[in-house]
Order: structure tokens, then sequence, then C-alpha cells
């Protein structure tokens, strides 16, 4: 199967010649396989050279004045170390723009821990307006760019590098869906690319040993398909999630995991949904967001009337 | 200290060493390697005031390789001065070995972790700083590309440097002019370095990087009063081996069997000259 880097580059020389206002800057990244886009498209790429946090604000500057840019460079520094500028230029500012990441996961194990990232789905999830994209086939990356790079929004795909060698039809991939593999009764198995391939191999093989597992892929996780997953869920009351992404995501991630083989349990959460626009002093934001005596007296007895 | 040919013999070993080492891994940072090792090999066998043996003494000189991805070329020169046996880099890039392809403090002799780039300069400035206020005179060197010195990071360090006075610091900048994809002058200038730097208010040597005399005493000198130094050195990416030298595919290429036989004649010749024909 084709690499998603190559995809990358082929959708970027599809789509720049369809829509002139596609712009693509690289942070000293897969500039070789660019070139026939900078050619197909004379004066719309750009090398930028090793400066993330610049390469973010310049993209941001260029959707200002009405362009659509993609970035693209390794994920630990387009992300972690430039994300007060996605933060800010584009979420602050009410900007639209395209990340396009490598090297998510351990994609670049021998490089050493300076070139893992497993925080940029989260870090792009805590983004209003933010879409989250992880491919797993060209085909994937190719339909969900055509259909979100130029809608209002920051729009975030990682690219793993190995794809998992599953073949989806355009028709299946809808923003904002996640994908049926497999109907099963025991347990659901919840996971995103790369891991299919690991995750269908292990129904087929829970299978031989009797157990049914439903298997559920998400090419994106934000929007994430609630529903997809509630619904098996609710059917087989049992979750297993495979995904190349930290652990530890916040404190819900935490109770979650602390409350793995208790019997059925209830769950809410006071969290931080959104940024807080508007101004006001913290106690007035904190009663917003539902961190008052109310709030939270609200919540609990939300918990323990539920059935 | 070293005579000036016996570095000069050490250098082509390096060289040799290094090519060896990441044919091995199958894997590796071959051109930004060899355009640093003359720096490595005269910092560790002339300047830095460090060995295994004093390798935890608080008034020890530092070294910071921020442009990491060199990361094999170290391990040569650390091998060789003893900080760890040269059979230990048989398990660079090997599943659970702790030689990745990036510096770790893992291993003996490595003072940072770096990889991600524009991160050696400040945090070297932090430890000048505490060296100054510990009254230690420990001096702190590091070493970055010029590929490397357009992330933004670099210019508030080198402007904190020379706001702090920290006489103790020297930043080297290893000049190859190339970067992965292509010539640094094309995909993001950065010249003139030694006049930015000096505007940042730092004293600016610039030296023929693979001139160990030169180097030597660019990197021994006294710095100019209360300021940090930068150490420009003009240096040729895949140094030493003439179907490497200032080709942008070898900043990660590795030699095939072929070619690694190839670079070994070169560097047999070298060394042979060198010897005035005794091999």
């Amino acid at each position: 199967m084709k690499t998603l880097r190559l995809e990358f580059a082929d959708t970027m020389s599809e789509v720049g010649q369809c829509d002139p206002r596609l712009v693509v800057m690289v942070g000293d990244i897969s500039h070789g396989i660019l070139q026939g886009f900078a050619k197909a498209c004379p004066g719309r790429y750009y090398n930028i050279g090793i400066c993330e946090p610049t390469i973010v604000n310049m993209a941001a500057g260029l959707n200002k004045v009405g362009l659509v840019p993609v970035v693209h460079t390794i994920a630990p520094f387009i992300t972690e170390r430039a994300y007060e500028q996605i933060k800010l230029d584009f979420g602050y500012q009410h900007l639209s723009g395209n990340i396009v990441s490598v090297g998510g996961s351990f994609d670049y194990a021998q490089l050493g821990c300076s070139h893992h990232c497993y925080t940029d789905v989260s870090l792009l999830c805590h983004l209003k307006r933010a879409t989250v994209t992880i491919p797993g086939s060209p085909v994937e990356f190719n339909t969900l760019f055509k259909k979100l790079y130029a809608t209002d929004g920051i729009h975030y795909y990682r690219l793993p590098e190995r794809p998992h060698g599953i073949e989806f039809a355009a028709s299946d991939l809808v923003p904002g869906r996640g994908i049926r593999l497999r109907e099963g009764s025991d347990l659901t198995i919840a996971t995103i690319a790369p891991q299919l391939s690991n995750a269908l191999a292990a129904a087929e093989r829970l299978a031989a040993s009797g157990l049914s597992a439903e298997l559920l892929y998400f090419p994106m996780v934000k929007p994430f398909d609630q529903e997809l997953l509630r619904a098996s869920l609710g059917k087989t009351k049992r979750l297993l999630v495979v995904e190349e992404l930290s652990a530890h995501d916040g404190l819900l991630n935490l109770c979650l995991r602390a409350a793995i083989g208790l019997p059925g349990f209830s769950v809410r959460h006071l969290a931080l949904q959104d940024f807080l626009h508007g101004y006001g002093t913290h106690e007035e934001l904190s009663e917003r967001a539902g961190f008052s005596p109310q709030g939270i007296a609200k919540s609990a007895h939300d918990l323990c009337s539920s059935p | 200290m070293l005579s000036d040919r016996d570095l000069a013999l050490k250098s082509l070993q390096y060289r040799l060493q290094t090519l060896e080492l990441i044919h091995s891994a199958g894997a590796g940072h071959t051109g930004g390697g060899l355009s640093c090792l003359d720096i490595l090999n005269v910092l560790y066998n002339r300047i830095l005031r460090v060995s295994p043996e004093t390798f935890g003494d608080a008034a020890r000189d530092r070294y910071v390789q921020s442009k990491g991805h060199a990361v094999e070329a170290l391990y040569v020169v650390l091998a060789d001065r003893g900080f760890f046996p040269f059979s230990d880099l048989e398990t660079v890039c090997h599943y659970e070995s702790d030689y990745v392809g990036h510096p770790t403090r893992k291993i003996p002799g490595i003072e940072q972790n770096t990889g991600a780039l524009g991160h050696g300069l400040p945090i070297c400035v932090g430890m000048a700083l505490a060296a100054r206020m510990d009254r230690t005179g420990s001096r702190v060197f590091t070493l970055l590309g010029d590929g490397e010195i357009a992330e933004g990071s670099n210019w508030e360090a080198a402007m904190a440097g020379a706001h702090y006075k920290l006489s103790n610091l020297t930043a080297i900048v290893d000049c190859n002019t190339l970067q992965i994809s292509g010539h640094t002058s094309q995909v993001m200038n950065s010249e003139p370095l030694d006049e930015k730097f000096r505007a940042f208010g730092w004293g600016v040597r610039v030296v023929d990087g693979h001139d160990l005399a030169a180097l030597t005493e660019a990197l021994s000198g006294p710095a100019e009063a209360d300021k940090p130094t930068a150490v420009i050195a003009r240096t040729i990416k895949g140094r030493g081996v003439s179907f490497m030298e200032n080709v942008a595919k070898w900043h990660h290429g590795v030699p095939s069997d072929a070619e690694l036989a190839q670079a070994r004649t070169e560097i047999a010749a070298a060394i042979a000259a060198l010897k005035g024909g005794a091999l």
C-alpha cells in the first residue's frame, strides 16, 4: 500500500491544481516528494526551514488574507513546540488552516525520544474548531482532506509512517464518523491508525477462542463518533481501547483507567470542554464552567439520579 | 597534549570509525557527523577539562551537542576518550539499546539529551549562569548546526547570553552550508552569522572548521571581556570522503558495502600520506 506521506504529496498536487488558494509550507521535511506540487503550483510551495513556531505564525498570516495554508513537518515539533502559535494565532484569532504531521507516536523510533510524540492528538483536541484525523490508508487521507481542508477550522492530520493495509472505499469515509469493521457481542475493541491491522487480527484470534469482538475504527477522533461507540458499548458492556497515544490525557482518563474492572459504574465529568472566551474574574469564569458549589452539586444530583 | 600530527591522525581514524558505525547500525547522520568531527576532536583532546574520572565533578567543563543528530561522531570520540568501550557501539540503534540516534544522558559522558533542535544553546546559557553563580570555574560549550540556527530559541538565548555577560560560554556553529533538503542559504539564509552574533553582543571568531590548529586557538583563547564567544566554524558536509562532500543526500545517507570500501580506501590513503607513506 502506498505510504501516507506519498499520498500527502499527491493529494497536494491534485488539490493545488484545482484550488489556487492552497499553499504548502514545510519545515525541511518531505521536500523532495513535494517537488511535483511545487512545479504544478508555482509560487505556492515554501520550505521555511527549521523554525516551526514561525511557520505556524506565517501560515496564520496567509489565511488572514484569504489563502488556505497547509503546514507540514515532524509531529512533536509542529504540535508540541509550536502549540502556542496554533492555539493563539489560529484558535484565538479564529483563523483556519491545515497541519499535516509525520513521525507521530514512535514512528521515528531509531532517533530516540526527542522525536517521539504521544500528545499531539490530545493537544489539538483541546482546541475549539479543531478537527483531528488519523488516516491509516491513502484513501482516508485523500478523501477526508478534500472534505475538510477549506472549511472553517484547524485541521490536524497525523500521518502514520506505516499504513494499516486495509482498503476502504471513499464512500466509507465521512468526517466525524467511525467504521464498524466487525460485529460482535462480547466486547468492543476501539482503535485508531495504525493499529487497526493488529486489532483486526486480534479480533479474528478471539473469535477462534470463542470471544466475539466488535471492532470499531475511528479515522477521526475529533469530531468523535459517540453514537457508534455508545451503540456498541450498550450491546457489549466491555470496552478495550487500542491507541498509539499517551494514556495520560486528563483526570477523566485517569479515573476511567482506575475503574477498569469494577462492576457497572456511572460517570460525570466537570472539566473544561473548550477555552473560556470572554472577560471576567476567575470566580465568574469558574461558575460558567460549572466549578461552583451549585454547579458541582447539580452534577452530583445528575449522577445519583441516573439509572 | 597530542601533537598536531597525532591529532590529525585521530580525525582520520574517527572518520573511518563513524562511517563503520553508521554502516553497521544501518542508520545515522553521516554528512553532519563528518563536518563536525574535527571540532569534536579538538574539544575532547585539547579543550574540555573533562574525563571519565571527572565527569561527576561540579567544576568540570560541560559540552552539549545541540545538533544531536550527529551523535555517531560523538559516540566515536567519547569511546576513544574512554567513557565507554567501543564494543558498546555494536548495539547502536538496536532494539532496547541506549545508543539511539540522538544523545541521551544514559550514555556515559553525555551531559544533555538533545534531538529537537534549538535547545542546546538556551540550556547552556542556564548552565553557564549557574557555573558563574557557583564560582566553579566551569566552562560551557555547545555545538549548533547552521540549519538549526533558524530556530528562534537560539536568538533568544544569544540575547540572554550577552545580557548576562557569560564569558564562560562558547557556542560553536558547524557551518557546513547544507541541511536535509539542500543549501541552507536557499532554505533559510542565516548569514552573515558573524555579524549577527556580534550585533547580539558576542565575541566572534571565524575559523576553518577543519584546521585543527585554528580550532585550538579559537576555542582556547581568552573570551572578550564580559562576552560569550561564538566560533563560526566553516566546514564541509561529508568532509573526508570525496563522494560525500557537499552532497545533501548524505545528511542521513547510510553507506553501502561498496561505498564504505571506497571511503576506507580514501581515508587509508590520507592516513598513509600523513604518516609519510609509512603504511
